[in-house]
């Protein structure tokens, strides 16, 4: 490149990109100076180093690309992406706290509400997606219709964390718990259970027994409910959904179901409202995936910065297959002297 | 180079990045422990303001955990900002760290993948370890599921633009089980629906027996059967059409027929191949080789007892008896010479083949033998039949031969054979899928119905009434024991020792308090119940070992939670749990108190006791 070139190179690059090449490349002190003056002294730099300002403009310019094609695809930086293998610089870009926004609940979030109205519902959507917002507001609308609400989880752990947190949003004289060894407030309307307990209030109305709590029944919540697959307790679901009151409202919450249109088939067929599923797949916020060698060193797991679609997509970082491949081999030959 | 990256270590180079807070799974939780430890040689203090933060909070929390108070893992925490969480903590602390993490005072928490699901403790960053985890006594592969919800813990919503799952390798980790489970779908969620005593019992107060079938078929796993039976049934209907592609033919059940016919060629063809190869020789003896026979072998003179064929290799044989009084199996090929003397006997149905007597009387016969015996003179051997002729005579039996579809039908009969055979196997499975549960359920029912619960119309009786309220694993053990009066002045403390040795399901191997000889009577009693009830259902572990611990905490209501946790060396998460499902035990016998008050008492007794300190404290 010659010094014209590396003039205009500059001279384009966002300003943001050029203060921080500025600053790595001639100092803190640059940065007080205008785009002209930062211009000038990065190339009396190049004079001595060309290598490393060539080098710092292309990873300045990769990281562009890449926060260009955040928001939408551009084919080109697609196309540039497959054939260059991302850096650890752009690999990092963009950590941090996000700018706060106002609440604005997801359009899935909505759509799981309405489908309320109409049945039952499943969603399956990421973790960390917010299902709970989901939970609470159909909750709050439960409430309001005098309905009694369940909900259920399969770990004592979840149950109370729930337990606290619904206490402080419907204030807790409105909230009661119920699990195997323990009950507070039995009589609340919004009762958190392990679903053990729900199966057995079921069990013991079918037998007879009055329980005003069901009659008046309005929805229940099966959070982690891909629990229904588990070898020891996973009947119990079957048996609460089963024996669940068909004028309350069925709302069944996981993140690892891999055939929720199964199962919100299976729900339709034996309950009186047809069942709504609710699903996709994009995380709120991004996963990237990265490989850290045992000598401290961190590379991008795959070629691109963001996760591969599916296995068959995935293509390991070259550097992250090298390091991989040769810890095996150490670890291989120090497990045989070993 | 080290086999895994150093704690310490990993925790800096995190820190170095800005890819805190995060979470570190391991595989155990002595290397969450171990990892934590490793702060205190070589770990880099937090400041004195986060440390601050970290004592707030936890001050904040021991006003409703009084345990956090002394935890004896403040310390690091609040020194490095770094914590464990796995199942040996007691409940409070762990609720402690995870309020800790999301108040955002630590840097990392070491975890097991107990935390994977469902709990709400988000970080910004997961380490992987590992790609497998034990389950039971194997390693099993981490499925996509669980990956998912591992590195799904990583990217606080709000708090993180971008969230990261890094790997790091430890020796065996396959990263194939990673990359897939990062990227992959999560597995289909298949029923595991099991019909158990309390479930009939459960159905039958509810229900009429003639509705039970149609509420089984509600079920889930009724569900997923169908839709593999039909998947069968149309994949019937395919083979079907394409068996009828092989028509027409002559007859109107070819294959049964060409079957029929196929089997009797081969046979025949069989019987042909045994006798061409028949030596002459051999077959010249055969007729002359009749009981009482004298025959002459290289090394001895025997007396044939009978001759038959043998099984395995089709050789023609004959049981002799051998000049000194030995029964002999020996091959007629190898015989010498045929002898013309032939003793007159009775054989016997049975070796060996003649009575003692008879075989006395042939050895006197043998002994008395001159040295030379004149020698048969045998006569020519009769023509074989040829093997065309015997294939003709099956065209008495068949059509075949004869027919014109024959060539086509021995070109196609194996493929629509094995067709058939897949539809006939089809229909079956569909048959069994679609009535198994309803037979399971039958033989749950008859279960009950001999021990007493169900009458023979499949009603309640007055026990099955009451046993239906126990609801757990191991009812029928519990009720029976019940029946069996088992608990007859039974006292709080051995109550709560046997329901915590029944309910306790793991068979890691601890130290506990010794038990009294009344809780070792009563674990007696049951382990000889839960012999006798084997076949009906799996007994439990039966530890009883594990019982003390819950009778000393009964019992002794002077002892506190650090002591009792002194006398055993199971972790205190770990005698946590024992408490709380004894707990759950009991208060599944308590809620027999309307037709057993005593018994009901003593658990309500037990129950009483056993909350209390850090029981208390908790959930
Ligand atoms: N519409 C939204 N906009 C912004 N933040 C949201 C929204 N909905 C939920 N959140 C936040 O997302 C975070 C995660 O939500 P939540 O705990 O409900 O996840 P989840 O789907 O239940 O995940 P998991 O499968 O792990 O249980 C919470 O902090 C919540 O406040
Ligand atoms: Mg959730």
């Amino acid at each position: 490149m010659t010094r014209n070139d590396l003039e205009r190179a500059l001279a384009e690059l966002p300003f943001r990109l050029l203060r921080r090449l500025a600053r790595s490349t001639v100092g803190p002190h640059i940065l007080r100076s205008g785009k002209r003056r930062m211009i000038h002294a990065i190339l009396a730099v190049s004079e001595t180093n060309p290598e490393r300002i060539d080098a710092a403009i292309r990873t300045a310019r990769a990281e562009q690309q890449a926060i260009e094609a955040v928001p939408a695809i551009v084919p080109d930086a697609d196309a540039a992406q497959k054939n260059k293998p991302v850096d650890l610089g752009t690999f990092l870009e963009g950590l941090g706290v996000p700018e706060p926004k106002p609440f604005v609940p997801d359009p899935w979030q909505l759509e799981a509400l309405d489908a309320l109205l109409q049945g039952d519902v499943i969603v399956s959507v990421p973790t960390g997606s917010g299902k709970t917002y989901v939970a609470v507001e159909a909750t709050r609308r439960a409430m309001m219709e005098d309905r009694t609400v369940v909900y259920t989880s399969p770990l004592k752990a979840l149950s109370n964390t729930k337990f606290t947190e619904f206490k402080k949003i419907f204030g807790p004289e409105s909230v009661g718990i119920l699990t195997g060894d323990r009950r507070d407030n039995p009589q609340a309307p919004i009762l958190i259970m392990t679903t053990e307990i729900l199966r057995n209030l079921l069990y013991d109305a079918a037998g007879g027994e009055i329980d005003l709590r069901l009659d008046t029944l309005g929805l229940v919540i099966l959070d982690e409910s891909q629990f229904l697959a588990d070898p020891e307790r996973g009947v119990v679901w079957e048996e609460t959904i089963i024996f669940c009151p068909s004028q309350a409202r069925l709302l069944l919450l996981s993140a690892s179901i891999g055939n929720p249109q199964e199962l919100a088939a299976w729900l339709t067929s034996i309950r009186p409202y047809p069942c709504h599923l609710v699903r996709h797949q994009h995380r709120s916020v991004p996963l990237r995936a990265g490989y850290l060698h045992p000598s401290g060193k961190l590379t991008p797991l795959f070629r691109t910065v963001s996760m591969p679609p599916s296995p068959s997509q995935a293509v390991l970082h070259p550097e992250a297959k090298r390091l991989f491949t040769q810890y095996e081999e150490d670890t291989l030959h120090t497990r045989r002297s070993g | 180079m080290p086999p895994s990256i150093h704690p310490v270590q990993l925790i800096s180079v995190l820190r170095l990045k800005s890819l805190t807070p995060a979470i570190i799974f391991l595989t155990s939780r002595r290397s969450c422990d171990e990892a934590l430890q490793s702060f205190g040689q070589g770990g880099v203090s937090i400041s004195p303001a986060r440390r601050e933060g970290i004592t707030a909070v936890l001050e904040e929390l021991t006003v409703e955990y009084p345990s956090i108070q002394d935890h004896p893992l403040r310390e690091i925490v609040t020194t490095y900002g770094v914590a464990a969480h796995h199942a040996g903590h007691l409940p409070s602390w762990k609720i402690a760290v995870e309020e800790l993490m999301r108040r955002g005072c630590l840097d990392a928490v070491f975890a097991t993948t107990t935390l994977a699901a469902g709990v709400d403790f988000p970080a910004r960053t997961v380490v992987l370890t590992q790609s497998g985890v034990r389950r039971d006594q194997d390693f099993t592969d981490l499925s996509v599921a669980e990956v998912g919800q591992i590195a799904g813990r990583a990217g606080r919503r709000g708090k993180d633009s971008v969230g990261f799952a890094i790997v790091t390798p430890s020796p065996y980790m396959d990263l194939g089980v990673l990359v897939r489970g990062l990227t992959g779908r999560p597995e289909p969620l298949d029923s595991q629906f099991v019909i158990s005593y309390p479930m009939v019992l459960n159905l039958l107060k509810a229900h009429p027996v003639d509705h039970i079938q149609s509420i089984l078929a509600k079920s889930f796993a009724q569900y997923q059967l169908n839709e593999q039976a039909e998947r069968l049934e149309s994949r019937h209907e395919k083979i079907h059409d394409k068996l009828v592609s092989y028509a027409p033919r002559e007859c109107s059940d070819w294959l049964t027929q060409w079957n029929a016919y196929d089997h009797a060629t081969r046979q025949a063809a069989q019987k042909l191949h045994a006798r061409r190869h028949v030596p002459p020789e051999v077959s010249e003896r055969l007729p002359y080789l009749t009981p009482g026979r004298l025959v002459t072998f290289p090394r001895f003179r025997g007396v044939v007892l009978r001759s038959y064929r043998s099984r395995g290799q089709h050789r023609d044989m004959v049981t002799v008896l051998r000049n000194g009084g030995t029964v002999a199996e020996s091959a007629v090929a190898d015989i010498t010479s045929v002898g013309s003397r032939c003793f007159d006997f009775t054989p016997a149905p049975a070796f060996p083949w003649a009575n003692q007597e008879t075989l006395a009387w042939l050895n006197q016969q043998l002994e008395s033998l001159p040295k030379q015996s004149p020698a048969m003179v045998m006569s020519p051997v009769i023509p074989e039949e040829s093997g065309d002729d015997l294939v003709k005579s099956l065209g008495d039996l068949f059509p075949c031969p004869t027919c014109r579809c024959r060539p086509t039908c021995a070109k196609e009969f194996n493929a629509a054979n094995k067709l058939k055979q897949e539809a006939l196997h089809n229909a079956r499975s569909v048959q069994s899928l679609r009535t198994g549960l309803w037979h399971k359920f039958q033989e749950r029912a008859d279960t009950l119905h001999e021990l007493g619960y169900l009458d023979a119309g499949y009603k309640l009786t007055s026990d099955g009434d009451w046993a239906r309220l126990i609801r757990i694993d191991y009812s029928l053990l519990i009720t029976e024991l019940i029946r069996a009066h088992a608990f007859n002045g039974v006292s709080p403390p051995v109550l709560a020792g046997l329901m915590a040795s029944i309910s306790y399901d793991n068979d890691r191997p601890s130290s506990f308090p010794r038990i009294t000889a009344a809780l070792a009577a009563l674990v007696t009693v049951a382990r000889r119940m839960a012999d006798a009830l084997a076949v009906h259902d799996d007994p439990p572990l039966l530890r009883a070992d594990v019982g003390g611990l819950a009778e000393q905490w009964v019992g002794d209501p002077t002892i506190t939670w650090p002591q009792l946790c002194r006398g055993t060396s199971a972790a205190e998460g770990d005698v946590y749990r024992i408490l709380s499902r004894t707990l759950e035990y009991l208060s599944q016998i308590h809620s027999l108190h309307a037709t057993h008050a005593e018994l009901g008492a003593v658990a309500a007794q037990a129950m009483d006791r056993i909350r209390r300190g850090v029981l208390e404290e908790l959930p």
